[in-house]
């Protein structure tokens, strides 16, 4: 990218002591994360574990019930304008032209860096198109360059390939990877597919009981490759990481009462 | 067969076979003198009204008006409902206060005012117009309120990540997604225009379409109130169309409106 300067590329990341509860639902309790400027990290975790919850406070769409959000020295109050989000649904505005959707807050003079990133998503062709006639793979590369149209600093992946197939799945993973090595942007990744993770992130980290039960550098150089014996023995590794907890979890369930409830008494 | 029908010439006439069956059953009926040409007038005899009124000007003149008062009921009728629905769309709070009002006072027949109305307005164009803009608030109303309602949070959302104003959260999202709905109360309260000008104009008045059809009926004029009869048909079937034109032009990028 020829019109930054590197070192202003990524935001550095840093969450400490957070917590977040709904009512009296515990969801997270006590997150310490850091991310390095340009680090891409993924959280994984089983549904409910609080992982969307922590990205959405991240980006300001949620306040935490305690704990501190900073993006380089700013605490995060409310939605931060280097920070982007890509959603699970592309979400993209049906009356709205593809190239209209990519230039959603961008100021008239900065039409070509949407045009651009279109472009740069392979799609330079549908810019005039409804997103209507697009498949759900087009329609989370629109997404994509969308969320990178502006230059973000950090960008904030919520599962944004759980509803592709498995194919369109490993494109946009590459398209991802390739996109964050040029533009060396902050990213999180909320997924809960490991594979996708470990091929993806410079660190794993696993959320459970709303607590961070592991963090992994991942130790590969890119682009991994999904078929490598070491890679899939990580995988491996994690998955079991991830099943082993919640076998042991279930059974102190069946002992115990979750801790939550218990404070509650 | 299923080609045959499908070719575009047929296919532009399909709609108006029905129409023309029905008149041409009247000419059979009337000409026939199955039924008494008192009741029901030849269709020459209408289509020769017409000539006569179109020639002496005083059909464009009871039309003008007629379509004067319904075109501004409509628009202050209208802009009153598209307001209350926005700000109560928007607010929980207006609607809170604003609604069970609203609510009590549509479900009045607003037809059953008209003796209030010529109280307070006598026979002039107020009434008329008062009348036009009652009927039309509701349907307005209510599709405004329930179409900002049901725009897609995910949407809204979405807009304040990427740095949308609130002026442009409006103009961007809100508004065209509650479109569709505004669209339809729109095409609704259009009916309910030409329902009310009809009636407040054949119960009180000097002029317009309906003054034409009362008139008429003084004189046993069965030809003319027919005549009155097809164009409020007619006139109705325009605003449809453009009510269908405005879908069409507003909606394109919905895949229902591709063609």
């Amino acid at each position: 990218m020829p019109t930054l300067n590197p070192s202003t590329h990524g935001v550095h990341l840093r969450i400490t002591k957070l917590h977040k509860s709904f009512g009296d639902q515990q969801v997270l309790q006590g997150i310490e994360l850091e991310a390095r400027p340009g680090e891409f990290i993924a959280i994984i975790g089983r549904s409910g574990c609080g992982k969307s919850t922590l990205l959405r406070m991240i980006a300001g769409l949620e306040a935490p019930t305690s704990g501190d959000i900073w993006i380089n020295d700013l605490q995060v109050h409310h939605i931060h304008s280097e920070a982007r989000i890509m959603f699970q649904d592309a979400r993209l505005l049906p009356w709205s032209k593809v190239i209209d959707n990519v230039a959603i807050g961008l100021g008239k003079e900065d039409r070509y860096k949407a045009e651009a990133a279109l472009e740069q998503v392979g799609l330079g062709a549908r810019a005039n198109e409804w997103p209507s006639v697009l498949s759900g793979g087009q329609k989370q590369r629109v997404s994509l360059a969308r969320a990178l149209a502006s230059h973000p600093k950090l960008l904030l992946l919520d599962e944004p390939l759980g509803a592709l197939d498995a194919l369109t799945r490993i494109e946009m993973q590459q398209l991802i990877e390739s996109l964050w090595q040029q533009q060396q942007f902050t990213t999180v990744l909320i997924t809960h597919d490991v594979e996708e993770a470990v091929i993806l992130a410079d660190r794993v980290i696993l959320i459970e009981e709303g607590r961070i039960a592991m963090d992994a550098a991942v130790p590969f150089s890119r682009p991994r490759q999904r078929g490598n014996a070491e890679v899939a023995a990580f995988i491996d590794n994690i998955l079991k990481r991830v099943m082993g907890i919640t076998e042991m979890e279930s059974r102190v369930v069946s002992k115990d009462l979750p801790s939550p409830l218990k404070k509650g008494s | 067969m299923r080609k045959l029908l499908s070719t575009p010439i047929i296919e532009k006439c399909m709609p108006w076979v029905l129409p023309v069956l029905l008149i041409l059953g009247w000419s059979i009926l009337s000409n026939t003198n199955v039924i008494s040409r008192k009741i029901l007038p030849l269709p020459q005899d209408v289509l020769l009204s017409f000539r006569d009124l179109l020639l002496s000007g005083e059909l464009i003149e009871h039309i003008s008006i007629s379509f004067q008062r319904a075109f501004t009921g409509f628009l202050i009728g209208g802009g009153i409902g598209f307001i209350l629905g926005f700000i109560n769309g928007l607010s929980s709070i207006a609607e809170k206060f604003l609604d069970t009002t609203i609510q009590m006072v549509r479900n009045v027949p607003h037809l059953a005012m008209i003796p209030l109305v010529v109280l307070w307005f006598g026979i002039g164009e107020e009434s008329k117009i008062f009348l036009v803009a009652i009927g039309v608030l509701f349907p307005v109303y209510i599709n405004t309120l329930h179409g900002i309602r049901s725009v897609d949070s995910g949407l809204i959302e979405m807009g304040k990540v990427y740095g949308l104003r609130p002026a442009s959260l409006l103009w961007r999202v809100i508004l065209p997604g509650a479109l569709p709905s505004i669209l339809v109360g729109l095409r609704y309260a259009l009916g309910i225009m030409w329902l009310t000008l009809i009636v407040s104009e054949t119960i009180a008045t000097n002029s317009g379409i309906g003054f034409l059809a009362m008139n008429a009926r003084e004189y046993m004029q069965t030809d003319i109130i027919l005549l009155t009869i097809v164009l409020y048909a007619l006139l109705g079937k325009l605003a449809d169309s453009i009510a269908k034109f405005l879908e069409k032009r507003l909606l394109q990028w919905n895949p229902i409106y591709h063609k």
